[in-house]
């Protein structure tokens, strides 16, 4: 009930934002981000409730991992249209992140992701995993920014919306990337260690969780290192987030390994 | 000796080692790693499975397609550390330590999965309550205790095998319940929990009228089939054992049968069948997890380093332009750029 209430929310809010971007004023409504907030508590609402009932932290099956991915999602637009608040957080990188956000949404209404209330198998119950799986996706979340801006980045043709954009990618990218590294690579090796005894499996999660890393940090590389503003970091960002997204569904559904359950 | 620093001091070259690393991962990704030859020949086209194996992508994060550039890279990352150090020393540019910290401590952590990967030792145990395993030359484990919780769906919710460590004949741990996610820490050596089974026990009479014992998890070939123990069943106060017969080079499951006391199977009489419960441990000895904790530490550190430093450089350009935060041009990366 919860979840549907934030789901609503946060279709508002891009219906919201799409009639502003139609306008093509260039303005950003005063409302959408905080329906996303609004979203965001449901959304947190509805993983408490589960939690309650499995008397753990519920971010260990895929349902719930889409839900807090929506939730990291509203968060980081929330915080980031408060913090940008004259430049940079563009209509447009709004709606493009909340309409991703919506789709993962949609998602977890979807078979794909069941809505069983499952209590977590020995290996799950560990906080470094809680751990593992929140930061990754609140890294993750930053990356949703990061992609759209660099869409957006390569649409446009007015020098100014891309230095803004440029500025929104390496902001966002700055915060997501050392998050995404403690969650998905620190605390999940760390928690690898503790359950199997070994920290490092070359499962194929771990593979393209690293694949994830390495195409950001040749972002960071060619963007901080080399200064290069152009398209190839643009597209090495667009590459970054395909990745991300394939560490999530395509590992999950396409390549079985010690990450399958969730 | 200076065309070699140069070469491996280039950023450029970071960035390409970075990206023909991920490709070939993510190749790599796509093909199941270390199954027998033969696996491969059975699930990919001819044409495919001998290009899977010519490109040693069975193995590949132990084959040179990977170790190669992967050596490369760490070359590149050592240089490029040492070179920002000499040019800040040259320069005397303002230190920004995050990137130092981060690289030194990626090096520590190669330096740990090299060590892993040559020093890492693993043992496996199946232990009964009241079994007993050397965990070393010096150190043993006695199992004195076993609880399976399910919930109440029949999924498992926790394996417990409480254990007694002694040194040398003498009680060093009195008990201590190891559990997933839960080892035994000893001196360098970790005790996982694996694994949980309930072992049935056949005794059986062959045709020259000699007893043998099997288990559950053995199996016998009878014929043109194979025939394969595979779980005890109790029903009534009695138990049986699933036995499933396969047949062909694939070993295709083509019947099951439930065996009970007296009943007969090829050449085996079945006197009896018992049942116990039998806990999974493995102990893990990993020098290189020292150091691979050491460098998350330290790149933790590094990325904590950068972020604070950048903030700060930040504000500082923004107050010396006496510019609010969030009407600037430049961004937090931008103010770090004078070293990179």
């Amino acid at each position: 009930m919860t979840a549907t209430a934030g789901l609503l929310c946060i279709a508002l809010a891009a219906v919201l934002q799409a009639g502003f971007l139609l306008r093509r004023e260039n303005r950003r409504d005063p409302v959408s981000h905080w329906l996303l907030a609004a979203a965001a508590l449901l959304l947190f609402v509805t993983l408490a409730e589960r939690s309650v009932k499995i008397s753990f932290v519920a971010v260990t099956g895929t349902y719930e991992s889409l839900v807090f991915f929506s939730a990291a999602i509203c968060v980081v637009l929330f915080g980031l249209r408060l913090a940008l608040r004259t430049r940079g957080m563009s209509p447009f990188v709004m709606f493009g992140a909340t309409f991703v956000c919506l789709v993962l949404l949609i998602l977890s209404s979807s078979p794909l992701a069941p809505k069983d209330v499952q209590p977590p198998i020995p290996a799950l119950q560990s906080y470094w995993l809680v751990l593992h799986v929140t930061f990754s996706f609140i890294g993750e979340s930053f990356f949703v920014v990061s992609f759209v801006a660099a869409v957006a980045f390569l649409a446009t043709r007015s020098e100014d919306r891309r230095a803004d954009m440029d500025r929104l990618i390496t902001t966002s990218i700055g915060i997501g990337y050392p998050v995404f590294t403690a969650g998905a690579l620190i605390f999940g090796a760390i928690w690898a260690e503790t359950a199997w005894g070994s920290w490092w499996s070359w499962d194929p999660k771990e593979i393209w969780a690293l694949i994830t890393w390495l195409i950001y940090t040749a972002y960071l590389h060619t963007r901080l290192v080399r200064k290069m503003r152009g398209r190839i970091s643009a597209v090495l960002v667009i590459a970054g987030f395909l990745a991300t997204l394939f560490t999530f569904f395509g590992v999950n559904f396409l390549l079985s390994g010690l990450h399958s359950y969730g | 000796m200076k065309a070699v620093y140069s070469f491996f001091k280039s950023v450029r070259l970071t960035i390409v080692l970075i990206l023909v690393i991920a490709a070939l991962s993510l190749l790599a990704s796509l093909v199941p790693q270390r199954r027998p030859d033969a696996w491969y020949r059975s699930h990919y086209s001819p044409f495919v499975s001998a290009l899977i194996r010519l490109a040693a992508l069975p193995r590949f994060f132990s084959s040179a397609g990977f170790l190669v550039p992967a050596l490369l890279l760490t070359l590149n990352l050592g240089v490029c550390a040492v070179d920002r150090v000499v040019r800040r020393v040259k320069n005397k540019s303002t230190p920004r330590y995050g990137p130092d910290l981060i690289h030194l401590g990626l090096l520590i952590l190669i330096a740990g999965g090299v060590v892993t990967a040559l020093g890492r030792q693993e043992t496996t145990w199946s232990l009964a309550v009241g079994e007993d395993a050397a965990l070393n030359s010096t150190y043993a484990l006695h199992l004195l205790s076993l609880q399976y919780l399910k919930y109440d769906n029949g999924a498992p919710k926790e394996w417990t095998s409480t254990v007694r460590i002694t040194r040398e004949g003498n009680i060093e741990i009195p008990s201590f319940p190891i559990r997933v996610n839960q080892p035994l820490r000893l001196k360098g050596l970790s005790v996982y929990q694996t694994a949980w089974e309930l072992q049935g026990i056949l005794d059986l009479k062959d045709a020259d009228g000699q007893e043998v014992t099997a288990t559950t998890g053995q199996g016998f070939p009878l014929g043109q089939s194979f025939w394969y123990f595979a779980e005890a069943q109790k029903a009534r106060d009695a138990w049986s054992i699933v036995a499933v017969e396969y047949e062909g080079k694939e070993m295709k499951p083509v019947s099951t049968r439930e065996l009970r006391a007296g009943d007969t199977l090829g050449p085996y009489t079945v006197l009896g069948i018992t049942a116990r419960e039998i806990t999974g441990l493995k102990a893990v000895k990993d020098p290189g997890f020292a150091p691979f904790l050491a460098a998350l530490v330290i790149i933790a550190v590094g990325l904590a380093v950068t972020f604070v430093q950048k903030n700060a450089s930040r504000y500082s350009a923004d107050s010396r332009r006496g510019t609010p935060a969030d009407s600037r041009r430049g961004t937090p990366a931008d103010s770090g750029r004078a070293e990179a």
